[in-house]
């Protein structure tokens, strides 16, 4: 249950939903593949105090900061693919055939850990239909893994 | 004495009628109560630690007390808080289930059943990670000063050995500042205590992604020996502070003060927030902690920069070359040269190439070029199949480093004139410093004091160092970063006839390499100096400083040259030689020799000194 609970959270409470916009518009949380941050000074000085915006604060029960709130849990509606730099981490990992970002992945995908190998070399094999360009977004990342695991015997079941 | 005794007489009986509900022996029980360790932990009472609101509570908040004298008066709160818990299904305890736990505990009240009516509570209790605590480090890193006191949070895990911490939760204590602020006012508050502090929980990942990706910053993680029972108390009472306003103050009551604190509620007596506090640096949370024998392991997570760097060593001359190539045309992967290399090289190269080529443009705004680059390098990586990423060693903990201030006394010679000193240092770490526990070639300053005595003289200040941090990161084949500089603060400069107290403000960029445990440095200097002998007010001045540091299994050594040119045609040049041997965690021997310049003279000398640390 709270896997599935875990997996709903990170991954936004359905395909369809992050695939129109992981976190929703507005959220503030880059979703390209490869993106760049910017406004690096503030951030340093951020350190200083270890601030934190407060419109996140227990994001998980309030979330105004323009994220999708739909779900009891939602961290303030981000899904893990949506959040600042994971996407990179997860493609690099999928284009090796593993790392602790695919891990994360299929832990939030529910795959089970025998199951866990298996997903790695499908999703390394599939590597160039998943990042087909580098235009990609999350939505479209996360669209392409569903459709990849839908169509695999052992995988289809955690869709 | 008598009329204090009258007035506390008049205090305790114009008081007593808002008790009156609560019976005499019952009122006995609870005033023990009131004086529960565990109580004052749950409300946050000051009991000695810092200097700002002693006897009273830290929590900034109203929403936090049931009873008016409540944040300075802990029986009129607990009086108040068995008040309105004690009917049957009172909505009361749904809001402080751990204050209800302690009272249910003490006075006889049915404990775990007396929550079963808290939907929003008990809902968020089945969600929320409970098998595990992990204090996580976040330990300093070279281009931010302030990062250099680290930082601490704590992590919540959903198993004993999680499957993927990413999906844990991070409890997190920081200023809560407002979009609408800007950056001077934001440091400039954070510092003067101008923000509330709030606990926030946000997933782990994220953490992850800002400190060992974004910031460099290696992490360390302390797997708490903590009791299910003693995680619940501290979980029951995270949500008792979901939304509450404590002070925050950068120096004191910051965020490893305020963890500390959050730890304390898990028994009674037990106190890590004992004896006075100031500037609490998060590493002697970690050593609290291991005192108290509640850290039961320890795992290091490198941070990115860790991570390319142990495999850019891995590697020989010739593939670094190879990956240098990778990263300016993905399209050499096609050339004979890659082609020579065996598949697991091949493979090992290109997942470098793409990691330093994401490294470099990560605080950058994204380059579709960069970003075609990148995928096309992924796809040399997904090609060649072959072994991930090499291990990183773990080196030595930031809790074995020396303490955090510092005093030193020793004595020398300028020319024939022998001097006493005694010097102290508020905090932190320099150069030559011990490093083991630190970054080497990162130095950070504040405050540091010399007071000189000499034959002919009475104690003087010598120097005051404000602020002085230095921040020497080496260049290699794949990275180039770029070192910096900034000295202020008062110190003895020759000018005119006589050496003067001058107040001055430096700094600038420079560059380091790195040779085995040598590193050479240059700097370019911008300087400002009030000086009383100079017509102008602000004398500005620029010039260069060059040196090496060495660094020895035994000793640390810096030797170099600095030297700058005034707009009103002074200079001053000095050269220096130093050598730091440490004698054990907490002290150093330290000898200097110096040479200083300037039109028309100069003077040489040297001085030892011993450097006991503490706290």
């Amino acid at each position: 249950m709270k896997k599935a609970l875990v997996a709903a959270v990170l991954l936004g409470s359905s395909v369809s939903a992050s695939a129109v916009a992981p976190g929703g518009p507005g959220c503030g949380w880059g979703n390209l593949v490869f993106e760049g941050k910017s406004g690096l000074p503030v951030h340093l000085l951020a350190t200083i105090v270890n601030g934190t915006s407060y419109n996140k604060t227990f994001g998980m029960t309030t979330g105004t900061n323009g994220c999708d709130t739909s779900g009891a849990l939602t961290y303030g509606g981000q899904s893990l693919l949506a959040m600042n730099g994971v996407l990179e981490e997860v493609a690099m990992d999928m284009a090796a055939g593993e790392g602790e970002a695919l891990t994360a992945l299929s832990v939030s995908m529910g795959v089970s850990a025998e199951d866990r190998d298996h997903f790695n070399s499908v999703m390394h094999d599939n590597f160039a239909a998943i990042f087909s360009s580098e235009e990609v977004t999350a939505g479209d990342v996360m669209q392409s893994i569903t459709a990849v695991m839908q169509s695999d015997e052992k995988l289809a079941k955690y869709i | 004495m008598v009329l204090r005794l009258t007035l506390a007489l008049l205090l305790c009986l114009s008081v007593t009628p808002l008790f009156a509900a609560v019976s005499a022996s019952e009122d006995k029980e609870l005033s023990s109560l009131a004086e529960d360790p565990l109580w004052l932990a749950l409300l946050h009472f000051n009991r000695g630690a810092t200097i700002h609101s002693r006897g009273e509570t830290y929590v900034d908040d109203d929403n936090f007390f049931l009873a008016e004298a409540g944040t300075s008066d802990p029986l009129a709160e607990l009086q108040a808080s068995v008040r309105a818990m004690e009917p049957d299904r009172s909505p009361v305890r749904c809001r402080f289930p751990a204050r209800y736990q302690f009272i249910a505990e003490r006075l006889g009240w049915p404990v775990e059943s007396g929550l079963d009516h808290c939907g929003d509570l008990q809902e968020w209790l089945d969600q929320i990670p409970d098998k595990r605590v992990v204090l996580v480090f976040p330990a300093s890193y070279l281009n931010s000063p302030s990062s250099m006191f680290g930082h601490t949070l704590i992590r919540l895990d959903d198993a004993e050995n999680p499957d993927s911490v990413w999906h844990s939760w991070a409890v997190n204590f920081g200023a809560a500042v407002g979009p609408e602020d800007n950056s001077i006012l934001y440091v400039y508050r954070g510092l003067a205590g101008g923000y509330p502090g709030r606990f926030v929980i946000v997933p782990y990942v994220t953490k992850i992604q800002e400190y060992s990706h974004l910031e460099n910053r290696d992490i360390w993680e302390y797997t708490l020996d903590l009791s299910p029972a003693q995680i619940r108390r501290i979980i029951l009472h995270l949500w008792e502070l979901r939304d509450i306003n404590f002070d925050y103050y950068f120096f004191d009551e910051n965020c490893s003060f305020r963890l500390l604190e959050l730890i304390d509620v898990v028994e009674p007596g037990m106190t890590l927030v004992d004896g006075f506090r100031l500037a609490e640096p998060p590493v002697n949370t970690v050593r609290a902690l291991y005192k108290r024998g509640l850290v039961r392991e320890r795992v290091y997570r490198p941070s990115k920069a860790a991570q390319l760097d142990a495999e850019r060593k891995a590697m020989n001359a010739e593939q670094q070359d190879m990956v240098r190539r990778l990263i300016r045309d993905p399209g050499i992967s096609a050339s004979e040269d890659f082609a020579g290399y065996s598949e697991a090289e091949r493979h090992r190269m290109a997942l470098l190439a793409y990691q330093v080529l994401r490294f470099r443009h990560r605080n950058k705004d994204r380059d579709p070029e960069v970003a075609a680059r990148s995928l096309a390098l992924l796809k040399v990586v997904n090609a060649n199949t072959g072994q991930g990423a090499a291990e990183v060693p773990a080196p030595v903990p930031p809790e074995a480093g020396h303490g955090t201030q510092m005093l030193s006394f020793g004595g020398g010679q300028l020319e024939s004139d022998d001097f006493g000193e005694i010097g102290y240092r508020f905090t932190y770490h320099d150069l030559i410093d011990n490093d083991t526990g630190f970054l080497q070639g990162a130095q950070i300053e504040g405050i540091d004091l010399r007071l000189r005595s000499t034959e002919s003289d009475d104690l003087k200040l010598e120097a005051a160092d404000i602020v002085h941090i230095r921040s020497l990161s080496p260049r290699n084949r794949l990275i180039k970063p770029i070192s910096w500089f900034v000295h202020g603060g008062l110190e003895r400069a020759l000018a005119g006839d006589r050496k003067r107290l001058v107040r001055f403000v430096q700094g600038g960029p420079g560059l380091t390499w790195q040779a085995g445990n040598v590193m050479p440095y240059g700097f370019i200097t911008a300087r400002l100096e009030n000086n009383s002998d100079y017509s102008a007010f602000l004398e500005p001045g620029g010039g260069a400083q060059a040196g090496l540091l060495w660094y020895l299994p035994w000793a640390q050594v810096n030797a170099g040259g600095e030297g700058y040119y005034f707009a009103n045609d002074e200079y001053r040049h000095r050269q220096f030689f130093r050598i730091n041997v440490p004698t054990g965690r907490q002290s150093a021997l330290r000898a200097e020799w110096q040479r200083d310049a300037w039109r028309g003279d100069n003077e040489q000398g040297f001085s030892l000194a011993w450097r006991q640390f503490f706290n």
